[in-house]
């Protein structure tokens, strides 16, 4: 007899979808409404994966498993999907007639992604990522005006079949070689095995489909033009909530490589440096904000890897913690791109300028925000890189730490770029001040509490994620 | 959870009024401009008084640390709020006190985002108050870094001449070198097994491999010795220096770049003193290139404030040239010149800064005659001048000859330069004095007013404060003893 209950978030959000289905076969309903239902969903949504949280057990002969882990992950997509629902009054980059399939689509992917954080066997990984992979490719080709959204959704359809293709070819390598599906069972397994050629190429070739997700070099080519052609609300979702569920699921598959492989940690040390490096340096030269983010996303990326290559558990926690950081820090900029360009169009780093005098509370969020992803305490940010680093220290990769300390410095130019337009620059012409509801400066100001109460304060959530990381070894 | 609370907590009330000064000023609005100027004075006064009490509350018989607060933040990577003052930290705390609180004064004329600015300064000094009496890794670095951020932004908004230039690099300089003391600090916690970001426990001798000491000490040196404006890294601070605004310059010059030297101390030598002795030849070489190439290149400089970032340059070299030596005296040296060159770039900057704010030019070839129009803005010049010199009887003084002392016994061919070096900075000092001061008055300065009663006190306290440490030495030098005497005692 399985237990059921144990699934109710993703029966929550399964009951969503349908809702806004339906809703979308209705032609009369006005967007104000839509967005009211939308966000007391998405609410009840974070307060059912908050109750849900300390649940276990499996499900479906064993291919789906509830524990701390795949629960802490949840919590986090769900608050991913109501912030990101939160910056929905003004749905200007979607046309008004596919606001409902904005929703539904919004959140079956929200769904797929807390089934993938929760897949334990190979089909249920690949069926979970592939459902959550369409509904964002369907999302940014929503993007209202002219061809761009179709130019980038192809770029993006194109770039993830690929990696999945790759990823399946893995999955077959992988079960053909060692014949069994179970992560678990393959947990046992691989270890003993790293050493044939066939499983490491397996393994790596499995990775990728999550590289793509994650926006890892050599499947980082989507991001800048996505995130540029998407809607602001979309490209928010894709640099917040989808990066949370690659960051798990990459956990999750490279724990089962037990201690590693010297091959693997190879790769995967190379990887890491060249995607922040790369990230880095690309970010230095964009005028666009959102190119500038998605590159940033990249280079975040490259440090996450630095976590997860650690193997061990300090480094898995550490990831995690990432992961909760990055959810905040990256919203944070995208709470403040999407309320300047109140129009839905894209905003190149200088339009940032007098948002000092339009909005102070806003500009403060962003500089907190942008000092936090660029690692300078007291931000979660920081404490995250610290996590991180010390992780790696342990398993004495004192190069790779020193590496991305210099990429911190350089990342740091491009954040200072941002926190200049905004501080220093005067818009050329006056510009009146920016009508920010009440509701949103009292979530910025959540939001600036957050990040300093997670840099001082960060005990609780290091034992969280540490306690979830257990469950993974 | 309470460790040890027998006491007032002083060091964190230090904290905390910044803090307070800092919240109550975000929630004042934009325009009470007055109000926002008299809760800085206040709460910097508050820091003032609280430091001066420390300083002389400090039971030097005892030594060691004292006032110690620590509770455990998270235990799980055994970081723990631990602060506490010794004989090498109370200087700094009181120096801080004071040229925070002078610098509040003399920014009173200032019009344009009040409210940023003095929150800003808050925000910077709380790291640098943070910083000085903090005995934990994690804490340290955080205080580190939070003291340097608020400058990009208070270099670039209120600043002159190449601002975003100048703030950008300083930036980018002062954060490369943070990049390379949290790997090294990362190293040595994890290296010594302890589980534990505590300075103290840390301390403890053989934790350390000698070739672990070296390693981490060379990285901390170099990343605090950015900070610390240590030749060849120190080309920040002249263009920082000048671009920033008075009240910056006087922080920047007179307490930030102690943070560098303090730390290289506080971190580097007390954690690695096998790679401290190992690398002290280094130091020294540096910094008596240092000390030569700042009086050097600040010789040819026509704008005041170039003038006084490249004499900050050798100034620090003198500390860089006492750490080297490995001695009693020179640490103690080291650190009375810390102290002595905090309070006198302090007042050099603004004094510098009132004629600026006047004159509208920094050039010393278009100034002149300034002692007829303005005779007590220049007096309070010629008083900084003649400190940085090393006149006896002011505070420098002291601190260089036992810097230099000591040096002689250690290093006797860098001793000599440095010696030399000083005679050549009479030179440029006197001529900067001479161009600005005497000679023919300008016809165009001529109607400018005179420092009154109430913009004079902040510089009356930094002369004062001057005069005082150069008439009764002994009472900073007794107090560094307390630590540096045992320090050095214990070594290997």
């Amino acid at each position: 007899m399985m237990n059921w209950i144990i699934f109710s978030p993703e029966f929550y959000f399964l009951l969503v979808s349908t809702v806004f289905l339906c809703l979308s076969m209705m032609r009369r309903i006005k967007p104000e409404q839509l967005y009211f239902t939308a966000l007391v969903l998405a609410s009840v949504g974070v307060g059912v994966c908050l109750a849900c949280v300390r649940l276990t057990g499996d499900l479906f002969s064993g291919t789906y498993r509830i524990d701390l882990f795949s629960q802490v992950f949840k919590v986090m997509l769900s608050m991913g999907l109501f912030l990101v629902v939160c910056l929905c009054t003004e749905l200007e980059g979607i046309a008004k007639r596919h606001h409902p399939e904005f929703y539904f689509l919004l959140s079956a992917c929200t769904l797929a992604m807390m089934m993938l954080v929760s897949s334990v066997h190979l089909l249920t990984v690949y069926v979970a990522l592939e459902l959550s992979s369409y509904s964002l490719y369907t999302l940014v080709f929503l993007r209202k005006g002219r061809d761009r959204g179709v130019d980038a959704g192809l770029k993006y359809f194109l770039i993830g079949a690929s990696a999945s293709a790759l990823m399946l070819f893995g999955f077959a390598l992988l079960y053909g070689s060692i014949h069994v599906a179970y992560l678990v069972e393959i947990l046992k397994i691989l270890p003993k095995v790293l050493n044939r050629p066939v499983v490491i190429i397996a393994l790596i070739l499995l990775l990728t489909g999550f590289f793509f997700k994650l926006a890892v070099f050599p499947f980082h080519f989507w991001a800048p033009d996505v995130y540029e052609s998407a809607a602001n609300q979309v490209t928010t979702y894709i640099a917040t909530a989808s990066k949370v569920a690659a960051i798990a699921i990459l956990i999750r598959i490279v724990a089962l490589a037990g201690d590693g492989s010297a091959y693997l940690v190879h790769m995967l040390v190379t990887l890491s440096i060249v995607t922040m490096t790369i990230g880095n340096l690309a970010a230095v030269v964009q005028k666009d904000f959102k190119r500038l983010l998605a590159y940033s996303s990249v280079a975040h990326a490259g440090y996450v890897l630095i976590g997860i290559l650690s193997m061990s558990q300090a480094g898995y926690s550490s990831a995690i913690f990432y992961a909760l950081s990055i959810l905040m820090m990256k919203f944070t900029c995208f709470l403040v791109l999407v309320k300047v360009s109140d129009d839905g169009r894209n905003l190149d780093i200088e339009h940032l300028a007098g948002l000092h005098r339009r909005s102070p509370i806003l500009a403060m969020a962003l500089m907190m925000a942008l000092f936090g992803l660029a690692g300078i305490p007291p931000t979660i940010g920081f404490t995250g890189k610290l996590l991180i680093f010390t992780a790696a220290m342990q398993k004495g990769y004192f190069m790779l730490v020193l590496i991305a300390m210099i990429n911190v410095v350089i990342s740091l130019y491009y954040y200072l770029l941002v926190v200049r337009a905004a501080y220093l620059l005067e818009p050329k012409e006056q510009l009146p001040e920016l009508q920010v509801p009440g509701s949103i400066k009292v979530l910025a100001g959540l939001l600036i509490f957050g990040m300093v109460a997670g840099g001082i304060f960060p005990q609780y959530i290091i034992e969280l994620s540490r306690t979830a990381a257990m469950t993974l070894m | 959870m309470p460790i040890a609370y027998a006491h007032f907590p002083y060091l964190s009330s230090i904290l905390f009024s910044c803090v307070a000064g800092l919240l109550i000023i975000l929630f004042i609005p934009e325009d009470k401009k007055d109000a926002i100027k008299w809760v800085s004075a206040v709460c910097s006064g508050v820091t003032l008084l609280l430091s001066a009490y420390l300083f002389f509350a400090y039971d030097k018989t005892q030594g060691g640390l004292q006032f110690v607060e620590k509770y455990q933040w998270v235990p799980s990577l055994g970081i723990s709020y631990y602060n506490g003052a010794d004989g090498f930290g109370l200087p700094m705390l009181l120096l801080t006190g004071i040229v925070f609180f002078t610098g509040v004064l003399t920014m009173w004329e200032l019009e344009t985002r009040v409210k940023e600015f003095f929150a800003l300064i808050f925000l910077l000094v709380s790291g640098v108050f943070g910083m000085f009496m903090s005995m934990d890794l994690f804490f340290i670095f955080i205080w580190f870094d939070v003291s340097l951020f608020p400058m990009y932004l208070l270099i670039a908004v209120w600043g002159s001449t190449r601002k975003e230039y100048a703030a950008m690099k300083l930036t980018l300089y002062l954060l490369a070198g943070s990049a390379l003391v949290l790997p090294a600090i990362i190293y040595l916690v994890v290296k010594s097994g302890f589980h534990t970001f505590d300075l103290v426990a840390l301390m403890h001798p053989g934790t350390f491999t000698p070739f672990q000491q070296k390693f981490a000490f060379i990285l901390l040196y170099i990343g605090f010795g950015i900070l610390a404006g240590v030749w060849p890294f120190h080309t920040w601070s002249p263009t920082g220096h000048v671009a920033a605004p008075t009240a910056v310059s006087m922080i920047h010059a007179g307490v930030l770049m102690k943070i560098g030297a303090f730390g290289v101390l506080r971190v580097g030598i007390f954690l690695c003193p096998e790679g401290w002795q190992y690398w002290a030849h280094l130091m020294a070489l540096l910094a008596v290139i240092g000390i030569v190439y700042g009086v050097f290149v600040g010789l040819s400089q026509t704008d005041l404030k170039f003038v006084i970032g490249y004499s900050s340059v050798s100034h620090m070299g003198i500390v860089g040239l006492g750490l080297a030596t490995v001695t009693v005296e020179g640490l103690n040296g080291a650190v009375f010149q810390m102290f002595a060159h905090g309070v006198m770039t302090a007042l050099f900057f603004s004094s510098v800064g009132y004629i600026y704010d006047r004159t509208h030019t920094k050039s010393i070839v278009e100034l002149g005659g300034l002692s007829r129009t303005m005779p007590v803005a220049s007096g309070y010049l010629i008083v900084a001048a003649l400190t940085g010199i090393g006149v006896p009887c002011l505070a420098s003084f002291w601190a260089e000859l036992t810097v230099f002392i000591s040096s002689f016994k250690v290093y006797p061919l860098y001793g000599i330069l440095a010696v030399c070096a000083l005679v050549v900075s009479a030179l440029f000092m006197l001529r900067v004095v001479q161009r600005t001061c005497y000679g023919p008055p300008k016809e165009r300065f001529a109607h400018l007013e005179d420092v009154s009663f109430k913009l004079g006190i902040p510089r009356m306290i930094l002369v004062s404060v001057i005069v005082i440490f150069g008439l009764f030495p002994d009472v900073m030098l007794n107090m560094i003893q307390t630590a540096s005497i045992p320090f050095i005692s214990g070594l290997p």
